[in-house]
């Protein structure tokens, strides 16, 4: 892919009429830190000391919804492409340019413009940063219940434009359950709103439609979102059930009885060990080699914010309950069979040592040391949080019915702790990949998401297809009555450079073409960017003529954020060409072939 | 090009075969004005019959019109665009009623269109499944009409708007083209591409097939009925409880005249109005939901009514009893919690100012707005009709409007340039709905 000729200096001379000397820039400084979000692909190279490969040639930040029009009329004259940004906390390289143009940064948009109490509404602007957005609302009395890990490094737009999810959205929903009303610039320049119940109106739900679009139908400036009243208890339990199947079992019955839990999250065998091996929860032991030690500091360190503090008030407090981690331990040593105590220590640590370094080297020994592993493990079954929050009355009434359902389901109650663990530490996982990274690892995470009566099949499918490359765990949290999403964490080590992006391309390409095999959805909640756009035609099929459709009609020009989405990449591409191939290696033919057709739907 | 109507109907009974293409009924044809095309009705008994019916008519630009089962508003107009004159097909898709496939353990039904939502609650019902709280007399109509036409009555406060049943749809485009949407609990791969389709009336694709998201039949039920002081009071106590989080199945407001007419002249006092409420759901829920309305109906000043005026209420909701059923009202708009009030007063005063009244109740209570219905009468109660109907309702729509309230049928005017254009793209030679 060619970056476009444009000039920079007719771009900015064309851009300073509209915001001024002080929020237009060509520096190359700017540019580079605009050329990337937190896309693994691209941090693996940057670790590696490569510069980003595709600049923007213009950054702008514009300060009114009147600036963005112009910007994009501006660009749609000169045909220089738009990406626009927000907390560049994306994982899919949405906002990562590939032919160049104008950066559009929102983040100086950031009003919350009023809070309709009476109708429980907000009028808020994209670029509104997450966290101080949501305590501002915590202030008045309200909660938009919508918690992703990213919180303090993401934006209001960011969420709406991938369609991003909060990790109490079972109660709360998605962030497009809670849209109300847009105010979008399209790609022909133009700002248009929707406003009122999407229920009263005729014709397509354009709500709907632009929410998720990624910035390739235009750039959404301001939202209407419903908040709720700041819930005055907070129940967290931890559980743990037998296996998997029975977790997810009683998952499934507790949404299907109505019940809406904030909170539901169903660790497996592995990620429940991961979450729990002593190293990863505090200091390791001198015994621990270099490359353990390198993990564990990974999986410790960073700066992570305080989760109880700022975005979230303190738990209601609760009567203590003593820590139950002995019982954790001892149940971890059991895994290694019966034995006398100091025999139990020395097998976990030669079970931990083993594990780790077939992690860090050669993906043929994890699958050897993992399947046995994972058997054992099996026996000892999962971990389950769950949480309610909510008005008292009812909260509580329905936490009771909630834990009766899982002890019903066979699920033993492992009391507070390891709920307010979780939420201790709940923002973390978005502050821990630069250590990762800089351990010398790569990690990513893969969201995916099916009905139930596919869940387990999806499970399977695309873990096994990870498994061929990665270490690889996951969790099921976001339940809905008729399914749930499962999160993959992945990660793996490879000698050089060029050796992790083949693993890494690989990885997505068997575990996309997975998830599609056997019905489920490529992206719950992160989104497509670059990175699953060649998988586009697979998820969507014939339906990409809708898409295609919609594009042509928002954005005419083809200037808005190209070939995301697996949209084209050239600016007036014919609708119906071919998506581009970010990621070099990934054919999309080939993946296409990886994926039979199915008949009907 | 076909000429004549043999020719069209030559051509269509090679799709469908000779039993299922038919003159139209003359209430069809009156709608066509005084030029008569060729028109038949096709009952397609499948997606591929359809398919091939759009690329006949794509080919020889007929007209094509979906027709469900008949219950269907008239849609407004959009303006006053003159439909060509050429060759007409009706679709009636009531041979497309099969559930095509059930899934207990998702709670997800996939369904055929020309299915109507009754018959859908019938095949559901032994198997302790339901679509919803939907008031049945709204799913009357097909499944392909409920889910192209979208009215404000076709929701309710627990589970919703009938669209945000939508898990998938399958459709054929204007040429011929199948598409089917992929069905997943949520995603972001994109836009919501279903919602392309669902409320375009027809005129974007002719939808074949549905994946809607069930629910089981809830464990308890509870009916209350409360009077309060005032209008304004019962709306103040529904947003109350709502705001403590209570989830009925189903909330009716009436004022003090509409309680009357429709609960029985002893009811109330006439400045009064009444809550009657619903709730469903595990018992312990269920029971907590009837006690928060309750109080906030307590709180407002309310008294609770005998079991009798919930349980009548429910029985007609129902279908179960017919008997004084009330004529359907005059009118309905959608207001957002803050401006019912107003909306309700500002529609009164446009009344009497008319030397009318009017009389209403609010439902469909759902965090967005509630959907207020009016009926319009003479001072002394007697209900407008004809042109003097006409000429208030007009006038009260436009209160409502100005008090805050969305009236049926609005469009989000701002994206009207882009709904054509998407429309254009997808259905160039306009065969879909024309005119719709």
């Amino acid at each position: 892919m060619a970056r476009l000729a444009l000039d920079a200096e007719t771009l900015r001379r064309a851009l300073l009429p509209i915001v001024g000397e002080r929020r237009v820039s060509v520096r190359e400084s700017d540019l580079v830190s605009y050329a990337r979000d937190m896309w693994p692909r691209n941090l693996i190279g940057l670790h590696a000391g490569r510069r980003p490969g595709d600049l923007p040639h213009a950054v702008v930040w514009p300060e009114s919804e009147r600036e963005v029009a112009a910007i994009v009329k501006v660009a749609r004259s000169l045909g220089a492409p738009i990406i626009p940004y927000g907390g560049g906390s994306g994982v899919c390289g949405g906002a990562v340019p590939i032919l160049g143009g104008i950066t559009v940064d929102l983040k100086r948009m950031n009003e919350i413009r009023s809070i309709h109490r009476d109708d429980m509404l907000v009028d808020v602007e994209a670029g509104a940063n997450g966290e101080r957005f949501e305590r501002e609302l915590n202030r008045r009395g309200c909660t938009l219940g919508h918690f992703p890990s990213s919180i303090y490094c993401s934006t209001v737009g960011g969420w709406l434009a991938c369609r991003a999810a909060g990790q109490m959205s079972t109660k709360y929903g998605k962030i497009e359950d809670r849209v109300a009303g847009l105010s979008v610039v399209t790609g022909r320049g133009e700002l248009v709103r929707t406003d009122g119940p999407a229920r009263a109106h005729r014709g397509p739900g354009w709500n709907q439609l632009v929410v998720g679009s990624e910035g390739t139908l235009g750039i959404i400036t301001s939202a209407r979102l419903q908040v709720s009243p700041s819930p005055e208890v907070r129940i967290l339990r931890g559980f743990e059930v037998q296996d998997l199947a029975s977790g997810v079992e009683a998952i499934r019955r507790v949404l299907q009885r109505g019940l809406r839990p904030a909170v539901v999250r169903l660790y497996d065998e592995l990620d429940t060990l991961i979450n729990h091996l002593p190293i990863f929860a505090r200091k390791s032991a001198a015994a621990a080699s270099e490359d353990e030690e390198l993990l564990a500091r990974a999986f410790r360190t960073g700066p992570v914010p305080r989760a109880e503090r700022g975005a979230l008030p303190e738990i209601p407090p609760r009567e203590q309950i003593a820590p139950t981690a002995s019982g954790l331990t001892g149940r971890l040593l059991g895994l290694l069979g019966p034995s006398t105590p100091p025999a139990r220590r020395r097998l976990a640590g030669r079970l931990r040592r083993g594990a780790l370094s077939a992690v860090l080297a050669r993906p043929g020994l994890v699958n050897g040391l993992a399947a046995p592993l994972a058997e054992r493990l099996s026996r000892h079954g999962c971990r389950l949080i769950v949480g309610l929050e909510g008005s008292r009355i009812r909260t509580e009434i329905e936490a009771r019915l909630v834990l009766g359902e899982l002890e019903r389901a066979g699920a033993t109650d492992l009391g507070d702790e390891p709920g307010r663990q979780w939420l201790a530490h709940r923002y973390d996982v978005s502050y821990k990949m630069s250590p990762v990274f800089r351990a010398g690892l790569f990690v990513d995470t893969m969201e995916v998401a099916a009905t139930w009566e596919r869940l387990l099949d999806l499970h399977r499918a695309v873990k096994q297809a990870i498994a061929q490359h990665a270490v690889v765990m996951a969790h099921f949290s976001h339940a809905y009555p008729e399914g749930c999403s499962i999160y993959f964490t992945f990660f793996a080590r490879a000698t050089d450079t060029d050796q992790a992006l083949r693993a890494y391309d690989a990885i997505w390409r068997d575990g996309m073409a997975a998830a599609s095999r056997v019905g489920g959805t490529i992206s719950h909640h992160h989104g497509i960017g670059l990175l699953k756009g060649p998988a586009m035609s697979a998820e969507h099929r014939e339906a990409m003529v809708i898409l295609r459709a919609l594009k042509a009609t928002m954005d005419p020009d083809g200037i808005m954020n190209p070939g995301k989405l697996g949209l084209p990449a050239a600016p007036g591409a014919a609708p119906g060409s071919a998506a581009p191939d970010p990621a070099g290696d990934l054919a999309t033919a080939e993946l296409a072939a990886a994926i039979p057709a199915e008949a009907g739907s | 090009v076909i000429a004549s109507a043999d020719e069209l109907r030559i051509a269509l009974e090679a799709v469908v075969g000779t039993m299922h293409v038919e003159r139209p009924p003359a209430a069809l044809l009156r709608r066509g004005g005084s030029a008569r095309p060729a028109a038949w009705v096709v009952h397609p008994g499948s997606a591929p019959e359809v398919a091939e019916l759009l690329a006949l008519a794509h080919r020889h630009r007929a007209a094509v019109i979906p027709l469900g089962s008949g219950t269907r508003a008239t849609p407004v107009r959009r303006s006053s665009v003159v439909v060509p004159v050429r060759p007409r097909i009706y679709l009636d898709s009531r041979r497309m009623c099969h559930v095509l496939h059930l899934d207990e353990t998702s709670l997800v039904v996939h369904v055929q269109v020309g299915l109507t939502g009754l018959a859908l609650e019938r095949i559901l019902a032994p198997r302790g499944l339901t679509l919803g709280d939907y008031p049945p007399s709204s799913l009357g109509s097909t499944i392909g009409g409920l889910l192209s036409v979208r009215t404000p009555g076709k929701s309710s406060t627990r589970h919703g708007f009938v669209e945000d049943a939508v898990l998938g749809v399958s459709a054929v485009l204007a040429d011929g083209r199948t598409v089917h949407t992929r069905v997943a609990p949520r995603r972001a791969s994109g836009p919501d591409l279903a919602r392309v389709l669902c409320g375009s009336e027809g005129t974007l694709a002719f939808l074949t097939a549905a994946v809607l998201r069930i629910h089981r039949r809830p464990e308890a039920r509870f009916l209350a009925s409360h009077a309060l002081p005032s209008f304004e009071d019962a709306l103040a106590a529904v947003r109350l409880a709502l705001r403590e989080e209570a989830a009925p199945a189903a909330l009716r407001v009436y004022d003090g005249a509409e309680a009357r007419a429709h609960l029985g002249e002893s009811v109330c006092g006439e400045a009064e109005a009444v809550l009657v409420v619903a709730t469903s759901g595990p018992t312990d829920l269920a029971a907590c939901d009837r006690d928060l309305v309750a109080s906030a109906t307590s709180a407002l000043g309310g008294r609770p009514l005998g079991p009798e005026v919930a349980e009548r209420w429910w029985r007609r909701r129902t279908g179960q009893e017919q008997a004084g059923t009330p004529a359907p009202p005059s009118m309905q708009v959608t207001a957002p919690p803050s401006r019912q009030a107003e909306v309700y007063r500002a529609v009164l005063a446009s009344c009497a100012e008319a030397r009318a009244s009017a009389r209403a109740h609010a439902s469909r209570f759902a965090a967005d707005g509630a959907v207020e219905f009016f009926t319009l009468t003479e001072p002394t109660g007697e209900v407008l009709t004809g042109e003097r109907l006409a000429e208030v309702r007009t006038a009260a729509e436009r209160a409502a409007a100005a008090a805050g309230a969305i009236l049926l049928g609005s469009e989000y005017a701002e994206f009207a340039d882009y709904a054509a254009d998407l429309e254009r793209r997808l259905d160039p030679e306009d065969i879909l709905n024309p005119g719709a």
